[in-house]
Order: C-alpha cells, then sequence, then structure tokens
C-alpha cells in the first residue's frame, strides 16, 4: 500500500474527486446512463472491499477506469453465458418453467466454470472440457487435440491445479 | 445473509495441491489400475492436509458435475463453449440494459455443494455403476455382487480375505464358500462386516452403514471395535462407534436387484427418494404429499414410468420445471 494511512478516507477522497467522472466515462462505453452509475457504484464498492492508498489523480483515475473495465467485461461474460443458457433452454422440446433463483443458480456456476477455463492456456481448458463435460477418456481427447495421451494427462493436473487456485482466489475476494 | 466463514483458511502448501491435481490427472485415467488406487488412498490417509488438498479437487470437480447435471452434457458443452468462441462486441452489451445486472450484484452466493465421499468413491472404485444402473457381477468364487445405483467398490481377493471395500451405494451380496476358506468381508468407512455363509445388502450413507441379511449371518465390527451379528430376516444401522438394535429386514428390498423397488406401504417422500438414486438430475417430493403411502412395485430403470404409475395410483402430479427437475407435488 503506498503512503496512506487510512484506506477509507481514500476511497472516501477518490469517490468525490473522480465518481462523476467515472461515471461519464462509463456513461460512453456502455451507452447507457444507469448501467454506468451502477458500474460506477460496483468499482468504488470492489474499492472499498480491497482498498488501496493512490496518491494523484492520474493514478487514481486509472486504476478506477482498470476495475471499471474489468467489471464490464464480467458483465458481458455473464450475458454471454445467460444467453447461452437460455438458448439451451428454448431448444429444450417441452416448455419449462423454472424459477429465476434456479436458473441464477445455473448461470452462476457456468460463470464460475467460464473464468476458470478463460484462464488456463487454450489447450489445457479445451482437454479439461473434453474430459469434464463431455467425459471423453484421456485417449479420445488426446486424439482429438493431437497430442500423446501422457501430454493429456499432464494438462489435467494442470487444469486442476490451477483452477483449485483460482477458486480460492475467488472465495477469498467474495469473503 | 452469507453462510461464508468470514476468513477461509489458507490454501494447502503448493506442492500437497500439486500432488492432489496428480492424484485427480491419474485417477480419471481410464488405464489406472487397482494399484494406483490403493497407492492414492494411502496418500490421502497419510495426512489431514492430503485429505485437505482433496477436497479443493472435489469442488472443482463438483462444479463441473453441477454443470453437467444443470443443462447435460451437451447443453453444457454448448453453453462453456459458447462462451469461449465467442467474441462479443460492446454493441451487444449496449443493448442489453440493465436488466442484466440486478442477477449479476447477486453473483452468486451459492456455497460450494458438499462434495461428499462420493466423488472420491467415484474415482478409486474398481467396479462402479452410472446413476441409474444396476450391475450384476459374478464373483471369482462363484459368488454373487449386485451393484446398485450410483455405487462404487473395490474388490481384492487376497491370501488371507475376500475383501469388498463399500466407497459408495449399496450391494447385494450372496457369498459362496471358499475352497481356501477365506472369510468374506465387506468394509464400509463406520466399520468390518463379515459374511457368515451368507445373502444381504449393505448400503453406505455418509454417518452410517445399513445391513439387511436375507440367509445365514453377517458380523459386524465397527471402527471402534463394537460387535455384533445379524441373523437372517434381520437388519440395522451402525456407525464407527455403535451398532444399533436389530429390526425385521423387509426382504422386498432385495428387489432393487432385479430392477424394481416393492413399495409397500412406503411413505411416498421415501419412495421418491428411492426413485431419486436411479435417475439423473432432481426428484423431489412437495412435502404436503410426502406421507402419502405408495404401494406397488417400480421399475428403477425407467423413472418416467415410475413417475406415470404414481400419477395414476395417488393424487399426484409430476411437474417439470425442466426435464431433469421433477417434483411431485398435489393433484
Amino acid at each position: 500500500m503506498s503512503g496512506v494511512a487510512k484506506p477509507h478516507q481514500t476511497v472516501e477522497t477518490l469517490y468525490t474527486e473522480h465518481h462523476r467522472w467515472l461515471r461519464q466515462w462509463l456513461s460512453q462505453r456502455v451507452g447507457c446512463p444507469a448501467l454506468a452509475a451502477d458500474l460506477a457504484h460496483d468499482t468504488f464498492v470492489r474499492l472499498l472491499a480491497r482498498p488501496r492508498g493512490l496518491n494523484n489523480t492520474h493514478g487514481a483515475r486509472g486504476y478506477l477506469r482498470t476495475v471499471a473495465e474489468r467489471l464490464c467485461i464480467d458483465l458481458w461474460r455473464r450475458r454471454a453465458v445467460e444467453q447461452a443458457w437460455l438458448e439451451v433452454l428454448a431448444a429444450r422440446p417441452e416448455e419449462v418453467d423454472i424459477s429465476p433463483e434456479d436458473q441464477a443458480v445455473i448461470v452462476e456456476t457456468f460463470c464460475e466454470i467460464d473464468e476458470m477455463l478463460r484462464r488456463l492456456p487454450p489447450k489445457v481448458a479445451r482437454a479439461f472440457l473434453l474430459s469434464q463435460i463431455d467425459g471423453l477418456t484421456y485417449k479420445d481427447i488426446a486424439h482429438r487435440l493431437e497430442v500423446s495421451e501422457r501430454t493429456v494427462k499432464s494438462y489435467m493436473a494442470k487444469a486442476m491445479l490451477e483452477c483449485m487456485k483460482i477458486n480460492a482466489r475467488f472465495q477469498d475476494a467474495r469473503g | 445473509m452469507d453462510n461464508r466463514p468470514e476468513h477461509a483458511p489458507p490454501l494447502p502448501e503448493p506442492h500437497i495441491l500439486e500432488q492432489a491435481a496428480e492424484w485427480f490427472a491419474t485417477l480419471g485415467d481410464e488405464d489406472t489400475g487397482p494399484e494406483q488406487h490403493d497407492r492414492w488412498r494411502e496418500w490421502i490417509e497419510d495426512h489431514p492436509e492430503h485429505r485437505r488438498a482433496w477436497r479443493y479437487v472435489e469442488q472443482i470437480s463438483a462444479r463441473f458435475q453441477q454443470a453437467r447435471d444443470g443443462a447435460g452434457r451437451d447443453g453444457a458443452g454448448r453453453i462453456l463453449r459458447h462462451t469461449r468462441g465467442e467474441r462479443l462486441t460492446r454493441r451487444r452489451l449496449l443493448t442489453g440494459g440493465a436488466a442484466g445486472l440486478a442477477a449479476w450484484l447477486v453473483w452468486s452466493r451459492t456455497p460450494l455443494p458438499e462434495a461428499g465421499g462420493r466423488l472420491m468413491a467415484e474415482l478409486s472404485a474398481d467396479q462402479r455403476t452410472a446413476t441409474g444402473e444396476i450391475r450384476d457381477l459374478a464373483l471369482p468364487d462363484g459368488g454373487h455382487l449386485w451393484l446398485n445405483s450410483a455405487s462404487a467398490v473395490d474388490l481384492a481377493y487376497g491370501e488371507a480375505l475376500r475383501r469388498l471395500t463399500l466407497h459408495d451405494g449399496e450391494v447385494l451380496i450372496q457369498t459362496a464358500p471358499d475352497p481356501r476358506q477365506r472369510p468374506f468381508v465387506v468394509d464400509t468407512r463406520h466399520g468390518r462386516l463379515r459374511a457368515l455363509g451368507t445373502r444381504f445388502t449393505v448400503r453406505r450413507h455418509a454417518d452410517h452403514s445399513f445391513l439387511a441379511v436375507y440367509e445365514g449371518a453377517v458380523a459386524i465390527r465397527t471402527g471402534n471395535g463394537r460387535e455384533a451379528i445379524i441373523n437372517a430376516g434381520r437388519q440395522t444401522t451402525f456407525q464407527t462407534d455403535s451398532i444399533h438394535s436389530a429390526g425385521p429386514a423387509d426382504p422386498a428390498r432385495q428387489a432393487w436387484s432385479q430392477g424394481l423397488i416393492v413399495a409397500n406401504d412406503l411413505p411416498l417422500g421415501e419412495l421418491v427418494a428411492e426413485l431419486a438414486r436411479y435417475r439423473h438430475g432432481h426428484l423431489g417430493v412437495d412435502p404436503s404429499v410426502a406421507q402419502l403411502r405408495a404401494l406397488g412395485t417400480y421399475p428403477t430403470g425407467r423413472p418416467e414410468q415410475a413417475l406415470a404409475m404414481l400419477e395414476n395410483a395417488l393424487p399426484v402430479r409430476a411437474r417439470r420445471l425442466l426435464p431433469w427437475w421433477v417434483t411431485l407435488v398435489p393433484a
């Protein structure tokens, strides 16, 4: 933490000085003032959860922009997951009626998996998906990815190790 | 509102996590043999930190299982590939408005599922059955072993013992006399059962084991050394430190080995819990009808037919939220 004694005071100062600017910046980005306001709010909430000192306007705005940008990306990824889920739902033959709560749980699970997978090297993620979702054997995966079975196995270990670390970080960040 | 602990315990040491990940990769390999499973179990039992690291493996696996259960394998694959392959433009975001934001803000507070011993067992057993599958196996000595839905066992015929380890689910065993006179034992996490020329069922639950004896007798010795002999026609449950008093065994329970559930004045809630063992996804019952009494014989292999039979026999109907999400409610 760079040289600021009272983090909350820092967030307060940041809020006073940069909130309006951030909202405008976000508004230009997402094109919807209400959404921009929500995202700006969340940016500061996140800052409160993990306070850090920022010693000048330039640094502060750069940091806020980074956080806000990440929130935007999270948001559209979540939308993509929701969209894909709705398409899968719509493709089901019978009419279904699932509560919003249950849907949220399902979508959340996919978001978490998606988040984990995207932090893995692409080939490792593909191998993991083929194994854990599609239920393919290592032999079949090796064939598909044109690597040795030994490599597939090392991908599995790597994927699991990374997922455990990522998952722990999520829990940490939210806790 | 939020039941997560304030401070999550730190991750196990990196080298232990690595070992856990290696074991995960090894156990997932179709070529891995039983001796590797034994070594994995030794590793697990070797240190509490190993067990703790393995829980992390189970948590991750459970996430994937939830995804498969939630959308089916195909659906799950489509969703995850869709998001991975897709390059969304900003424009998509603009048209979305703030509607999705509420959902996003509740950014799920779902605690991780209690990934019980099930997964661990599935990864380690010699013989395992999928949900809905019942397997009929001939034992090397001429005896018979039936594995119920979602069950996992290891079988080891050694010098001194014929040993079956029940990791998960339920087995029905018909023992045969061994020319070498080795005792036949069943180990569960709660204790050891020794067959005394017999036909019996063992089911492993999280916190206890269930035993019903149909022929001969079975000797129980729990993890803490309590002992009892259960004779034909009796059933009981036991835990590591206790054995409950035996009651009459219901011979109809064995019917699962023939692919049937026989309900003889069984509360609907219990019958549905039995049926749910054979079916992927959620199968529940509304509390207001859970105490209705069910009679009849229901096929385990065709859960949909079983549900239709129940709809005919009782004032209930199956409410299908999704094909894999069914609740029996008052008709």
